[in-house]
């Protein structure tokens, strides 16, 4: 097995921890996990600033909001915890659904990289970030305000009477 | 088979976690670890793709946009979190409805 394909399969194992963990904190931690091994997995693909951002963002920041909330929720989710069997179940089910699409999916994959058109793809992130993309980066402006006015919303300020 | 269908079909399998649990928990936080679950293999999918296409600068322009997005519909949903166990004393998210009004 390659460095690349044991990434993926971390990946997938840290992704069925997260899931079956009993304690939400676990699960939190192999989410960071995930995210570090995708992140891995970019920079193999020669992807470094998508894995950079994964890195600071997915694993760091995600992660702590994570964390934040579910400290916050700990002592309630001690005391009523969720039926477990259907999170056992998982292994199970993930061995069907892979033995199943062992048979079904890679041809269409196949055939998916068949019909692939290659492209141009010289220039550096930041000429596609700048001229290629300029309207993302108005969008990506536009949703950290609208993620701000939720949170506002959502917690307005008590004005006293 | 080839690297590319290898790499899909266990990306494959990080989404299917992910559906699961969403499908399984009635916790907004799982609810929460299923989406995000989704959401890596769907970039995985992105930078996959912009790999085998020799297109690696602009899957990575629209990567970054992803993560924004992502980023600000967690911090919505764990906002929800709070303020739902605030109300309601539980994190559970049939109980979501109660914040209506």
């Amino acid at each position: 097995m390659t460095y690349h394909n044991l990434l993926f399969v971390l990946a997938a194992f840290f992704a069925v921890w997260a899931v079956m963990a009993r304690k939400l904190l676990t699960s939190a931690i192999m989410l960071a996990l995930v995210s570090v091994t995708v992140s891995l997995i970019f920079f193999d693909f020669g992807a470094p600033w998508a894995g950079v951002f994964e890195l600071s963002v997915c694993a760091g920041l995600i992660t702590v909001l994570f964390i934040g909330g579910v400290s916050l929720i700990r002592t309630e989710e001690e005391k009523r915890p969720e039926g477990r069997a259907r999170f056992y179940a998982l292994p199970l089910a993930l061995a069907a659904f892979a033995i199943a699409a062992w048979f079904y999916l890679p041809p269409f994959f196949e055939e998916l990289a068949g019909a692939k058109v290659l492209v141009s793809g010289g220039g550096t992130i930041g000429a596609a970030l700048w001229g290629l993309r300029r309207p993302d980066l108005l969008g990506q402006v536009l949703m950290l305000a609208a993620g701000v006015f939720v949170i506002k919303s959502v917690f307005p300020r008590r004005t006293e009477k | 088979m080839s690297a590319f269908a290898m790499d899909w079909y266990l990306i494959a399998l990080v989404i299917f976690t992910g559906f699961y649990c969403m499908l399984a928990s009635r916790s907004i936080v799982r609810q929460l670890i299923g989406l995000e679950l989704i959401s890596k293999g769907a970039m995985l999918t992105v930078i996959s793709a912009g790999h085998q296409t020799s297109n690696l600068v602009l899957a990575q322009a629209l990567l970054i946009t992803m993560i924004v997005i992502e980023v600000v519909v967690v911090a919505a949903g764990l906002a929800l979190l709070v303020k739902n166990f605030r109300i309601h004393g539980t994190a559970d998210i049939w109980k979501l409805d109660g914040l209506k009004g």
